[in-house]
C-alpha cells in the first residue's frame, strides 16, 4: 500500500555513508584509527602526527570542518608545535605513545592564528600544499599526566582522627574552660582557648557552624507557629442588658462584629427564651440572613432555611444552627460565651448556660 | 404585571443591530452554499430553488439588521422585543423540575434524531433559532442583566461551543454508521486527510495560538472583570456563587450533605472517568467516530455530561438567583421571593406519619452503645434502603438488563460499572426525591455527620 518508510537507523547509516564518501572513502568508524594514518577529523595533523615526516595529505579536497580542524590546520602550516588540543582522543593516544620520540619544539603557548590565517587555511587548496611542504611536524612533549589513584595504592592513607578523639580533646578543652573560670585562672582559660584552636579544623569548624545555623533556623520556625498578635475577636463580650432583646425578634446588631444572632422568642418547645445562634450555617459554612417577612435565617449559598428557633427545614442544611454560651452576668448584662456550642441534635439545647430565661426581657 | 425596568436603551439596540447584521451575512454565504448544493422544490408547477427561501429569510435579517442600527433613536417605541406572553408563559413553566426534564428530553431527542439533526440544514436552523431566541430575550431587562454578566459571557460561548461540538462527533458517527450499515470503508479510510505535521498541522496550530491570543487580549479589555466589595466572613454575597465549572457541583450540594456532594460523589467522578478504559470491553469504535457500535458507552458518558454537568451548570449560572431559589428566564431576581419547601428525612416520614409516633431518642445519659443502637433504630429503613439501593440492586442488574455484559465482563467489573452507574444515577434520584416528595435526606445521622 504504502512505501516503507525509512528507520531512523537506515537514514543514520546513510549519512554516514555520504560522509565517509566526501572525507576520501575511508571507513568512519575504523577500529584502528590510531595507527591508521587517517583519523577522520584532521588528516594532514594525524598524518604528520603519525609519521613524523612529511606526507601526503589523504583527501585534499575534503574540507577542514570544524574550528578545531582549521586551527590544527594553521598551526601545521606554521611549523611550529603542533596542536595543542588533539581534536580526537585517537589522536591524543598517539600524541602519548610518541612523546618519548619526538623532539621538543615550542610551547603551546603559541600566539593563536589572525582571521585571515584561518580563512587562508579553511580553503582546501590552500592548507593541502603547505602541509605537504612544511618540515616535519614534531609533536610536544605532552604534560606529564597525574598518575590515577590507583597507582597510589602503596601509600599510607593519612591518619584520620577519630570521632572519640575530637570528643576528648573537646572535652578536655571545656572542661578546662569551666576549671579556669571557676578558678579565676588565665592559664587554664589559656590551655583551653590553646585546645579548642588545634581542634578547629575546618571540618569542625564547618559541623559546628551548620548545627548552630540548623538549630537558630528550627526554632524559628517553631517560633512562627505561635504569632504574637491576636485577631479573633474575644469569645466572652457583654451584649447589653436582656430588656434590649424584645419578644419574637431577632438581632443582628452583633453580627458583623461577633458572628451571632440574639434571639428572644417563646416558639421553642413554647418556652420564653433568649439565647444566640452562630452564624454558620451548618451546611457549608456560609454566612445566612434573617429574613424578617419570612421570619427565616436563610443561606444564600445552597437555599438552607432555619426557624427563628434554629431549627432546619428546608434545603441541605443538615442539623440546626449552633447555639453559644450565654447567661445574665454579676452586674445583670447579657454575656455571651462564644468558646461553648450547644448542638440540638446532640441534645444540648437542654444546658442551662445555652439560654436565659425570657421573663427577664 | 408589574413590570421591572421594561427599558430598552439605545446602545442595547444597538448591539442586537450589530448582532442581526452578522446573521445575515452568515445566511447571504449560506444562501451561496444552498444555492449549490441544495435541490429544487416544486411549487406552483415550477421548481423553486430553495435557496431563495433562505435568501428572503436573510433579505429580512438585513432589513431587521438595518432597523436596528439606524432606529435606536426612541429606544420606548421599538417594536421588535420578546412578546411578554411568551415571557410570562416561560416563567410560570420553568422550574427546576420542567429545567431537568427539559435537558433530558433534549438529549434524549438529541440521540433519538441524531440522523436528522445532523444534516447540515438542520444544524444550521437549530443555530439560527438558538441566536434569534437569544438576541430576542436580549430585549428583556432581567434576561439581559444575567446573560449579559461579564461573568456569564464564557458560559453562553460554551454552550454554542458544546452544542457545536456535539453536534459534529454525531455528524461524524452517523456518517460512519451508514457506511457501515452500506458495507462501504469508513469516512477517514475513504477519504484519506492526512498532512503533514510540518509545516501543515504545526502551521495552523501557530494560526490559532496567535488568533486565540488576540481574542483573549480584545476579551480582557472590553470585558472588565466583575469584583466586588471586599471579602467580610459575616456577609455572603446573595447569591453566592462557585466559579461557573463548579456551579453543577454547587447544584449538586443542595441535594446532598457537604460530605457526599463535595467529597464522595466528585472522587468518584474522578476515578469513573478513570476506570472506563478498564472496563470497556467494547473493542469497537477504536480510532473513529461511531454511535451504534457503543451505544451504552456514548449515551452513559453524554448523560453525565450533558444533563448532569453541562445543564446543571446553565441551571446555577442563569436560573438560580437569591437565596438560591428558582428564577425563571425572564424573573426579576427578588431576594424576598418565598418559596416553602419543608423537606422531610425518609426517618421523620417514617416515624411521625406511618407509625404515627415519636421517633426513637436514646434516654438521657445513656452510653453510647446504646445511643448508637437508637439511632440505628431511628434510620433503619433509610439504612435498608441504601443498602438495597448499592448492594441487592446490581446482582438483580446482573440477571436482568445488563445479563450480557456481565458475562463479557465477569463479576469485579462488572461490579464496578453497576456502583458507577448507581453512583451516577443517585444524584438524579435524589433531585427527584427532593422535587416530587420533598425528601431531604434518606439516612440523616448528624450526630455521625452522616447523612445520605
Amino acid at each position: 500500500m504504502e512505501e516503507k518508510k525509512p528507520s531512523t537507523a537506515d537514514i543514520l547509516a546513510k549519512i554516514r555513508a555520504q560522509k565517509a564518501a566526501a572525507a576520501g572513502g575511508s571507513p568512519a568508524t575504523a577500529p584502528e584509527a590510531a595507527a591508521v594514518p587517517v583519523a577522520e577529523p584532521a588528516p594532514p595533523v594525524a598524518a604528520a602526527l603519525v609519521e613524523t615526516a612529511p606526507v601526503k595529505p589523504a583527501a585534499p579536497a575534503a574540507k577542514p570542518g570544524s574550528t578545531a580542524d582549521i586551527l590544527a590546520a594553521i598551526r601545521a602550516k606554521k611549523g611550529g608545535a603542533a596542536a595543542p588540543a588533539p581534536a580526537t582522543p585517537a589522536a591524543a593516544a598517539t600524541v602519548a605513545a610518541s612523546a618519548p620520540v619526538a623532539a621538543a619544539a615550542a610551547g603551546p603557548a603559541k600566539p593563536l592564528p589572525s582571521i585571515a590565517e584561518m580563512v587562508r587555511a579553511a580553503k582546501p587548496g590552500a592548507a593541502a600544499p603547505v602541509a605537504a611542504v612544511k618540515p616535519p611536524v614534531v609533536a610536544p612533549p605532552m604534560p606529564a599526566r597525574p598518575l590515577p589513584p590507583s597507582a597510589k595504592k602503596g601509600a599510607p592513607a593519612p591518619a584520620r582522627r577519630s570521632l572519640a578523639g575530637l570528643v576528648t580533646v573537646a572535652g578536655v578543652s571545656l572542661v578546662s574552660f569551666v576549671l579556669g573560670g571557676v578558678f579565676a585562672s588565665p592559664v587554664l582559660i589559656a590551655i583551653g582557648a590553646l585546645i579548642w584552636c588545634v581542634l578547629l579544623s575546618p571540618f569542625a569548624m564547618a559541623w559546628a557552624a551548620l548545627s548552630v545555623v540548623t538549630g537558630i533556623a528550627t526554632l524559628g520556625t517553631a517560633r512562627f507557629m505561635f504569632p504574637n498578635v491576636l485577631v479573633e475577636p474575644p469569645s466572652k463580650f457583654k451584649i447589653g442588658p436582656p430588656s434590649d432583646y424584645p419578644l419574637n425578634a431577632v438581632s443582628n446588631k452583633w453580627k458583623d462584629q461577633f458572628g451571632v444572632w440574639i434571639v428572644h422568642t417563646d416558639q421553642y418547645e413554647g418556652k420564653d427564651l433568649i439565647y444566640a445562634l452562630s452564624t454558620v450555617c451548618t451546611h457549608l459554612g456560609c454566612t445566612p440572613s434573617w429574613l424578617d417577612g419570612e421570619q427565616k435565617f436563610k443561606c444564600p449559598c445552597h437555599g438552607s432555611g432555619f426557624y427563628i428557633t434554629g431549627v432546619n427545614f428546608e434545603g441541605p442544611a443538615p442539623r440546626p444552627l449552633e447555639r453559644v454560651g450565654l447567661r445574665v452576668a454579676e452586674d445583670g448584662m447579657l454575656e455571651v460565651n462564644k468558646s461553648m456550642k450547644f448542638q440540638e441534635e446532640m441534645g444540648q439545647w437542654v444546658d442551662a448556660t445555652s439560654f436565659v430565661d425570657g421573663s427577664l426581657a | 404585571m408589574l413590570e421591572h425596568h421594561p427599558d430598552l436603551t439605545a446602545s442595547v439596540i444597538y448591539g442586537l443591530g450589530w448582532l442581526y447584521l452578522l446573521l445575515f451575512l452568515m445566511n447571504t454565504l449560506w444562501v451561496w452554499r444552498s444555492y449549490h448544493h441544495d435541490g429544487e422544490v416544486k411549487m406552483f408547477g415550477q421548481g423553486v430553488p430553495v435557496a431563495s427561501f433562505w435568501a428572503l429569510y436573510a433579505a429580512m435579517l438585513g432589513m431587521v439588521a438595518t432597523a436596528h442600527l439606524t432606529g435606536s433613536d426612541n429606544p420606548q417605541m421599538f417594536l421588535l422585543r420578546m412578546p411578554d406572553a411568551f415571557k410570562s408563559a416561560v416563567d410560570s413553566v420553568s422550574g427546576p423540575v420542567s429545567f431537568f426534564s427539559l435537558s433530558v428530553g433534549l438529549f434524549v431527542a438529541v440521540i433519538l434524531l441524531r440522523e436528522w439533526i445532523v444534516k447540515p440544514t438542520v444544524g444550521w436552523i437549530l443555530l439560527n433559532a438558538s441566536l434569534i431566541f437569544l438576541a430576542l430575550s436580549m430585549t428583556d431587562y432581567d434576561f439581559r442583566q444575567i446573560v449579559g454578566k461579564p461573568d456569564n459571557v464564557p458560559i453562553v460561548a460554551m454552550l454554542f461551543i458544546c452544542a457545536f461540538f456535539t453536534w459534529l462527533s454525531f455528524a461524524c458517527a452517523v456518517e460512519n454508521d451508514q457506511r457501515k450499515a452500506a458495507g462501504k470503508p469508513l469516512y477517514s479510510q475513504e477519504k484519506n486527510e492526512k498532512i503533514l505535521v510540518w509545516p501543515d498541522l504545526v502551521y495552523s496550530e501557530l494560526i490559532c495560538m496567535v488568533l486565540v491570543t488576540a481574542l483573549l487580549v480584545a476579551w480582557g479589555i472590553v470585558l472588565q472583570a466583575p469584583l466586588e466589595e471586599p471579602a467580610s466572613s459575616a456577609k455572603t454575597p446573595n447569591p453566592s456563587k462557585a466559579p461557573w465549572y463548579f456551579l453543577g457541583l454547587q447544584e449538586m450540594l443542595v441535594y446532598y450533605d457537604p460530605w457526599m456532594a463535595g467529597v464522595v460523589l466528585p472522587s468518584m467522578i474522578l476515578v469513573g472517568l478513570m476506570a472506563i478504559p478498564y472496563i470497556d470491553f467494547n473493542k469497537l469504535g477504536n480510532g473513529y467516530y461511531t454511535f451504534n457500535e457503543r451505544k451504552f458507552a456514548i449515551s452513559t458518558f453524554l448523560f453525565g455530561f450533558l444533563p448532569l454537568w453541562v445543564a446543571m451548570i446553565v441551571l446555577g449560572t442563569f436560573l438560580r438567583g437569591p437565596n438560591w431559589n428558582f428564577f425563571g428566564p425572564y424573573e426579576f431576581w427578588d431576594v424576598h421571593k418565598l418559596e416553602l419547601l419543608n423537606n422531610v428525612n425518609v426517618s421523620e416520614w417514617f416515624w411521625y406519619k406511618v407509625m404515627n409516633t415519636k421517633m426513637p431518642v436514646a434516654p438521657a445519659g445513656s452510653d453510647p452503645g446504646t445511643q448508637a443502637g437508637y439511632i440505628l433504630l431511628r434510620e433503619w429503613l433509610g439504612l435498608l434502603l441504601t443498602f438495597a439501593y448499592l448492594a441487592v440492586l446490581p446482582p438483580l442488574m446482573a440477571v436482568t438488563i445488563f445479563r450480557k455484559f456481565f458475562v463479557k465482563m465477569g463479576f469485579i467489573r462488572f461490579m464496578v460499572l453497576s456502583n458507577l452507574i448507581l453512583f451516577m444515577a443517585s444524584l438524579p434520584i435524589k433531585m427527584v426525591l427532593r422535587w416530587s416528595f420533598n425528601l431531604k435526606y434518606i439516612v440523616a445521622i448528624p450526630e455521625w455527620f452522616f447523612n445520605i
